[in-house]
Parts: C-alpha cells; sequence; structure tokens
C-alpha cells in the first residue's frame, strides 16, 4: 500500500485494517492528527483525504491505498503558516491544542469548499468536535476570519468575537 | 508588567498550530511496551486468587499486581493529615467498577490486551452502597474500612463542622424558615487528551516520567513514595497536557508504568482508551446539601444550618481536602452571622471522585445561589435586592471568621443588573462594598463584623 | 492473529468472495468495525473491504433510483431537490466528516438511521449470500438479513416527502426517533418510523387515517414496540410519535 501525505509518498508496512491514524502516527510519525477518542466521536483524528476531511481513526489503511492525505504539517510551517493557522493563533482558538489539529483540518476542508463566514454554516461543518476548553466562541470566529480572508496581525490577539448572538449558537 | 492589559498570544499558540507541541503520546520512543490494565468488573467484592500466570508466560509480557509494589497504600494529601487508605493495585478486596488490579506491558497493543484476557480472579460480590444518604443507615454495607465515612479531620473529628453565633435563636427570630435540597451529580472532565504516560528507564539507574499531569512535582513525590525511591531517581517530564481540569491530579498512570519500565528493564507507554476515561477516571464529586435558611419578611438572613454529603467514591484521595475548602464557603458571596455546618465526606462504591475546576466551592455557589433565589421567591423580594443586602462587605466575616478586606460581591451584582437590564431604586444603585452601617447594619450582623485593618 | 483481508474491484467480486457470508465480516466505511477492532473487541477472521467494489453511486432511470451500498450517507443530500425526506434524513446522521466516510448499507444493517427513510419510500433491496443475488421489499430484507450482503436499494421517487426527528444536542447521537411520510406519485400516502424497538418500521394504521392526522397520529403506537435505551426511554418516545407523525402529515399536506 502507498500514501502520499503531506506530499511525500511512503510505502505503508502496517497491516491493511490499521487504522490511518495509527499508520500516520505511529508508523510515519505523523503526530498532529490525535487519538482522542478512537471511536469517531471527538473529530481530533481528523484529516484530508483527496480532499475531503474524514476521521482517520474510523478509516483502515487499506481504503485509502493511493490517496493523497494533507495533515497540519502539510498546510503550513511556523515561519509559514496558512491562513487558517494564522486564524487560530490571532483569535486565541486554541487553549490545550489537542483538539487543534482536527478542527483545523475540518475548517480548511469547510472553506476549501466554499464555506462562508456565517457562524451556523462553520458550526454544521464543524459540527462533529468537540473541544472542552475554550467554549467554542473563539474557534467559531478563526474560523470565520479565514473564510473572509482576513489578514492577520500575529503580534497581538483579537478583541472579543463577531459572534452577537451566543443564546442561540451554543 | 507589560502583559497585563495587553492581548498577547500564548507563548505555544504556534506550536499548537503547526502540530509542534509535543503530546506524552506523540513522543516516540523505540522499543516502548504498551501497557494495558486488568481492572475490576464488579462494583464491591472480596478479590481472590488472582492469576496472572498465563499473562507471564506470554512472549515479551511483564505484569505488576500489589506484590510488586514497595509501598501498596499512599496517602494523596498525607502531607495534609490525610491517611493513606488507597492501594495502588486491588489486593483483598476491589471498591469499584474499574479498580486497576493487574497492569500488562506487552510488545504490542494487540498482545498487551490479549495478556489482560488471560488474567483470571475470583470475585465474591458484596453489597453496593451508591446513595451517600443510605451510607449512615444502620444496616448499610461497609465500604471503607473505617466505615463509610472520613474520621481524620482535627481532633479525630469524623465531619467538618463550623459553628458560629447563635444559630438556635436566629431560627426563633425569624418570620420564615426557607429550606431547600440541592444534589448536583458528578462530572467527567472528558479531557480530549485521555491519561497518558511513558516511562523510560535510563542507563543511569534513573527512571524518566513523560505525563500529562497537572501536578508535576506532587506526581513525582506520589510515585516516589510509593517505589520507595528517592526523588533525586526520579526525572518527569510534563507540563504539555491535552485538558485536565482537575482530573490529571491523581497520578493515575506514573507510579504503575514506574514499575513497569523497572521490572521489564525497557521503555513502557500508558495511554487509556476513551472508555477507560469514562469509566474508570476519577470524576467531579456528586453531592447531597441541605440548607435551611431562617429568615425575615425584610429579606434579612439571620442564620444558616446545612447539612453537606459528600460523595468520596470507594477511597478519600482529595476529598477531605475540597470539602473544607466548601465548608469555609458555604454562606458563598453573603454574610450570615449564626451557622451550624456540618460536612461528612462519605464512600460510595464509585470511581474515586477527585478535583475539577473550583474543587469543593462549586457545589456550594450553587446551592446558595439557587437558595438565595428561593428565598426571594418566597419571601417576594426582588432577587437582586435580596442579594445586595446580605452581600458581603468590607468588615463581614466569613463562616471560619475570616475578616473581608475587598470583597467584589456589591459591584459584581451591579454589573450583572446594569448588563441585563434589571432596574435598581437609588438606594440598591448606590450601594457599595464599604463596611456596614445605618439600615445595613441590622442588630443581628452587629456581632460578626471584625476589624479589617487588623487582617 | 492477522485478518485475512479481501479487496473486491468489482460487484461481481465482492459477490463471489462474500459466498454465504460465513465468518466474513463486511467493512463498508469503517465506521463501525474499526473502532470494535481498535478496542479489541473484533478480531475479524476474513473481511471484505468494500472501497473499490464498484458499489457506490446514485442512478436514476426515469423515476427510479437505485442506490448502491457503499454510497456515503453524506452522498444522500445531494437528493436534496428530489426525495426531500431522504436529504434530510441523511443530514441528521453524525456530522461532515463521518457521513462522508458511512455508507448506506452499513447504516442500515447497523445503527439503522436511515431505514425509516427508505421503508416510507417502500424501498426494495438487492442482496447477496446463499442462494445467491435476490430482491425483496426492504423490510423483509432487514427481518432476514443474517448472512446477507446488501448490494444496492431501489424505490421510485414520490410526489413529496417530509422527515422530522426528535432534535438532540448533540450532533453524533443515534436516531432517538424520527417519522418519515411519503406521498406517492399515485397519491397514497406512507408513513414510517425510526428508533421504536428493532428496525425501523411502517406505520400502517396510521397511514390507513392519514386524511385525518390527530387520528393517524394516535394510531401510529399500534405499529410500533417502544424501547428503553440509554438516549430516551419508551414512555418518552411513546409521548413524541404521534407529535412526529402530527408535524409529517401536515408538511406532506402543505407541499400538495
Amino acid at each position: 500500500m502507498n500514501l502520499t501525505v503531506n506530499g511525500v509518498e511512503s510505502t505503508i508496512e502496517s497491516g491493511p485494517l490499521t487504522s490511518l491514524l495509527d499508520v500516520l502516527r505511529d508508523e510515519l510519525g505523523v503526530t498532529s492528527p490525535k487519538a482522542g477518542c478512537e471511536q469517531g466521536g471527538c473529530g481530533a483524528c481528523t484529516v484530508i483525504v483527496d480532499g475531503e476531511p474524514r476521521r482517520s481513526c474510523l478509516t483502515p489503511v487499506a481504503s485509502v491505498d493511493g490517496a493523497s492525505v494533507t495533515t497540519v504539517e502539510g498546510l503550513g510551517s511556523p515561519e509559514d503558516m496558512a491562513p487558517i493557522q494564522q486564524a487560530f493563533t490571532h483569535h486565541y482558538a486554541a487553549q490545550c491544542g489537542f483538539c487543534t489539529s482536527g478542527m483545523m483540518m475540518a475548517a480548511q476542508a469547510y472553506i476549501d469548499r466554499g464555506g462562508s463566514d456565517d457562524p451556523e454554516a462553520i458550526q454544521e461543518a464543524l459540527g462533529g468536535h468537540v473541544c472542552r476548553c475554550t467554549g467554542y466562541v473563539k474557534i467559531i470566529d478563526a474560523v470565520g476570519a479565514a473564510a473572509r480572508g482576513d489578514s492577520f496581525d500575529m503580534t497581538v490577539t483579537a478583541a472579543g468575537t463577531a459572534m452577537t448572538n451566543l443564546g442561540g449558537v451554543v | 508588567m507589560k502583559a497585563v492589559g495587553a492581548r498577547v498570544p500564548r507563548y505555544d499558540g504556534v506550536a499548537h498550530v503547526t502540530g509542534h507541541t509535543q503530546f506524552v503520546d506523540d513522543l516516540r520512543i523505540p522499543g516502548a511496551l504498551t501497557v494495558k490494565a486488568y481492572r475490576s468488573p464488579v462494583h464491591n467484592a472480596r478479590l481472590t486468587n488472582l492469576d496472572t500466570s498465563r499473562a507471564e508466560a506470554m512472549k515479551g509480557v511483564h505484569v505488576i499486581t500489589w506484590k510488586d509494589v514497595p509501598l501498596l497504600e499512599y496517602g494523596h494529601l498525607s502531607a495534609l493529615g490525610i491517611p493513606a487508605d488507597e492501594p495502588l493495585l486491588a489486593k483483598d478486596e476491589v471498591r469499584y467498577l474499574g479498580q486497576p488490579i493487574a497492569i500488562v506491558a506487552a510488545p504490542t497493543e494487540e498482545a498487551a490486551m490479549a495478556a489482560v484476557d488471560v488474567i483470571t480472579a475470583d470475585f465474591e460480590e458484596l453489597p453496593a452502597l451508591f446513595d451517600v444518604r443510605k451510607a449512615f443507615d444502620a444496616g448499610a454495607p461497609q465500604i471503607h474500612v473505617e466505615g463509610n465515612w472520613y474520621r481524620h479531620f482535627e481532633n479525630e473529628m469524623d465531619r467538618r463542622q463550623i459553628r458560629k453565633g447563635n444559630v438556635e435563636e436566629a431560627f426563633d427570630q425569624a418570620d420564615l424558615i426557607v429550606q431547600g435540597v440541592y444534589r448536583p451529580a458528578a462530572i467527567e472532565h472528558a479531557p480530549i487528551e485521555t491519561q497518558v504516560c511513558q516511562v523510560v528507564p535510563e542507563a543511569n539507574g534513573r527512571l524518566t516520567i513523560y505525563s500529562c499531569t497537572q501536578a508535576l512535582y506532587f506526581s513525582m513525590g506520589v510515585v516516589a513514595a510509593h517505589l520507595q525511591l528517592p526523588l533525586n531517581k526520579l526525572k518527569v517530564v510534563g507540563g504539555t497536557v491535552g485538558g485536565g481540569f482537575g482530573g490529571k491530579v491523581d497520578t493515575a498512570t506514573e507510579t504503575m508504568c514506574a514499575l513497569l519500565a523497572q521490572k521489564s528493564g525497557k521503555p513502557v507507554r500508558w495511554r487509556w482508551t476513551r472508555e477507560e476515561e469514562f469509566l474508570c477516571s476519577s470524576t467531579r464529586a456528586p453531592w447531597h446539601m441541605e440548607i435551611a435558611d431562617a429568615v425575615t419578611k425584610d429579606g434579612w438572613i439571620l442564620g444558616r444550618k446545612m447539612l453537606t454529603l459528600h460523595d468520596s467514591g470507594a477511597y478519600s484521595r482529595f476529598s477531605p481536602y475540597g470539602l473544607t475548602k466548601h465548608s469555609f464557603h458555604h454562606t458563598g458571596a453573603y454574610s450570615i452571622p449564626n451557622l451550624e455546618f456540618d460536612g461528612y465526606v462519605v464512600y460510595t462504591n464509585r470511581t474515586p471522585t477527585t478535583a475539577m475546576r473550583g474543587f469543593g466551592v462549586t457545589s456550594v455557589s450553587f446551592a446558595t445561589e439557587t437558595h438565595m433565589s428561593r428565598i426571594a421567591l418566597e419571601l417576594g423580594i426582588d432577587p437582586y435586592e435580596l442579594r445586595l443586602k446580605n452581600a458581603n462587605r468590607i468588615g463581614d466575616t466569613s463562616p471560619n471568621q475570616i475578616v473581608y478586606t475587598d470583597p467584589s460581591t456589591v459591584p459584581t451584582i451591579l454589573a450583572i443588573a446594569d448588563a441585563v437590564g434589571h432596574e435598581l431604586t437609588p438606594e440598591y444603585r448606590a450601594m457599595t462594598p464599604g463596611q456596614r452601617t445605618g439600615d445595613l447594619l441590622p442588630e443581628h450582623l452587629v456581632g460578626q463584623l471584625a476589624d479589617p485593618e487588623a487582617h | 492473529m492477522a485478518s485475512e483481508v479481501l479487496v473486491p474491484s468489482s460487484p461481481a467480486e465482492a459477490v463471489e468472495l462474500f459466498g454465504d457470508g460465513a465468518g466474513t465480516t463486511v467493512v463498508g466505511g469503517g465506521t463501525v468495525v474499526v473502532p470494535e477492532m481498535s478496542y479489541g473487541r473484533l478480531h475479524p477472521a476474513r473481511v471484505l473491504l468494500l472501497t473499490r467494489a464498484g458499489l457506490a453511486g446514485i442512478t436514476t432511470a426515469g423515476t427510479t433510483v437505485t442506490i448502491g451500498a457503499t454510497t456515503s450517507v453524506g452522498a444522500l443530500i445531494e437528493l436534496e431537490g428530489h426525495v426531500a425526506a431522504l436529504a434530510a434524513c441523511a443530514r441528521n446522521v453524525a456530522d461532515y466528516e463521518v457521513r462522508g466516510q458511512a455508507t448506506v448499507g452499513g447504516n442500515l444493517c447497523g445503527h439503522g438511521d436511515l431505514q425509516g427513510c427508505l421503508l416510507a419510500l417502500d424501498a426494495t433491496a438487492r442482496s447477496t449470500g446463499a442462494g445467491g443475488v435476490r430482491t425483496e421489499p426492504l423490510e423483509e430484507f432487514l427481518a432476514n438479513r443474517g448472512g446477507r450482503l446488501l448490494l444496492d436499494v431501489t424505490f421510485e421517487l414520490p410526489a413529496a416527502s417530509a422527515f422530522v426527528v426528535l432534535d438532540y444536542p448533540h450532533t453524533h447521537e443515534y436516531t432517538v426517533l424520527a417519522v418519515t411520510g411519503v406521498r406517492t406519485a399515485g397519491g397514497d400516502t406512507r408513513l414510517a418510523a425510526t428508533g421504536v424497538a428493532g428496525a425501523g418500521a411502517r406505520l400502517r394504521s396510521a397511514e390507513a387515517l392519514a386524511s385525518d392526522p390527530d387520528a393517524a397520529a394516535a394510531a401510529a403506537a399500534s405499529d410500533v414496540t417502544f424501547v428503553d435505551d440509554a438516549l430516551a426511554s419508551a414512555w418518552y418516545r411513546e409521548q413524541t410519535l404521534p407529535v412526529l407523525v402530527r408535524r409529517v402529515l401536515n408538511q406532506l399536506e402543505e407541499s400538495a
């Protein structure tokens, strides 16, 4: 089996039913996707497979043989961050950081398929992602900002929130 | 102090968003064995005939039981006078479903699970206790060696007791007694990162422990005590926690991994599954609180009688400490001068409970605030006015006689009224946290005053 | 003890390799089987991985729609303009990522969120197993699906459809209770529920009274057995089923 991960092609030695999550983390040393539940219920393992966001903990690697996988490491580096990474930093959308990889990959895929900065649409897109730290508001702000194409001052964090109706949102 | 008031990005923010933050499980240690636990399948039982031989016979598998622990029982807070009562691994009995009995390390996850599957034991099930209210019944199952509630508060008292003023007189003088029972349920912290630990036995005889603990030095002490090792034999690497909220202070994995690293001579890694996290990890405690307040028609709270039953689960852990904080705060943000508080740390066959944000105090804040609303409803008084007149002020004292020098209750309630658009009369709008005088100093509050300067 | 993993590359090969299904674990999207393996509860000896079996896709021939068994649940949302209820039902399953991976077949034969909707559409199911390939009403397939591999489901486009579900705050809850209503091109009304005991159920007593939503709502309970589970009690489902039936019939009426 082969996988192209963040542009690098590798032959996969793991068994065909090994989860893509375990292949990425254990065999390939790509550790940004996290094992939050190994049941598809938290979103922390989300990666982009052939353009679509997928739960890597649910995916037997044989079913993505030959696919192209993108993880956080493939979005950008500290010196050259993708807009979604800048947005998450500027909008303080990460606290402990454990859900962050999955959130950003889902957000990137949402933006790639034309997602807008509408908070309800963002929530629908990221509805399967759980965060225990932030309360979600700043995550939604960050995704909206990236979707809008905002530019970000990385030396300071954003004030307040763009959301106007928090009562109905969460 | 340039950071105060500034909107400073997180120092680890860039690492979080670029996948560079290294959580414990992200550390790839070649040759690390995978750890799994054999756990009690029942709530309360005598444990006999534990047989790990089939697991030990498996290739590359190492097993530890209570026999491998140099000091089996070590109190998490023995430095605070809370005696040890919990074995690291179960010996003659199990007291909660999921209690660890034997821990295995194996070359693969599959092998570790297979090893756990061939461990056997006999469980003579006993009646289980889950309701703290029943713990005091004559015929209740005895959960703990010392009975069903903790008995080692100062002077070997079996409860946290606070007495202030003259509560019977207050109840005689009241126009109305308002009662309420409050029972917040357990809450699972559910951090997205489950409990995880890696331990490496170093060539120089030390153990390096990579831990998700929220309490690094504390956990180091616990490991050193159980293993009877001097602290300089341990190196604990931590500080990167994928959410804890109080649930990662129990040193739940480090000691067992350290023992397995010693026994096998190999690095070991233990990452809990989400199921273990839900079923076996400690939670915020459930509480049972009964409040009776003696109140006057015009909204003064003369006195409070309160009973708290704190569900500690099967062992003490931090519960006596949590209850102590709870007791000091049992009047909340309000000055109630006559008090009769009794709080018990009660044992049940639940997973032992632990800290969670606001440990011990969120329960009584919830109960007190709800009770204030109940009082306002029963008296037909504006709930803001009720709170404002009874609010802690400079010179008032807490249940345990600490004088308030700068309480923020009054400005906070005024700010809330502003934010929600609640109209207040000029008298209430003008209130401050300043020392009580005039109408704000009725007879019953005089005795509890103290000098804020003398603090 | 590694599993034997077979990856058929055509429907015919899938049928052949499945045989009578003995000792074979079928993996569609993996959303059900992979967690069971991760948790050490399943050690399948022989796995049939259907990712490349050519069983995915929605085809329409005139008014007849056929949905391949490994079509993703998410793909059903494309049918929004033609079968509103099926799109709404699909949208209610899990979240975007899981929907993109979970299969129609896996859901029908497993958690069953799609069952009620496809029963209301009076779908037929084509499956293989001992005795070979056969087609039967979905209701019969669901009752006798042991040892069968679902290949596709087929139904006639309705004139109108409606889907009403008990809204649950968490994205990943399985369907607590849902009702689908369909008005056929010929003017008949069909109703089915998901989240009752066992598989989804046609509400035939309610259908007979469809012109009177209140009477139909009251009659629906006699068509089903309610169940207690971790999500809701039988009692709660019994209280809410009539409400959902009434709403579905009202929505169908409005779309007339």
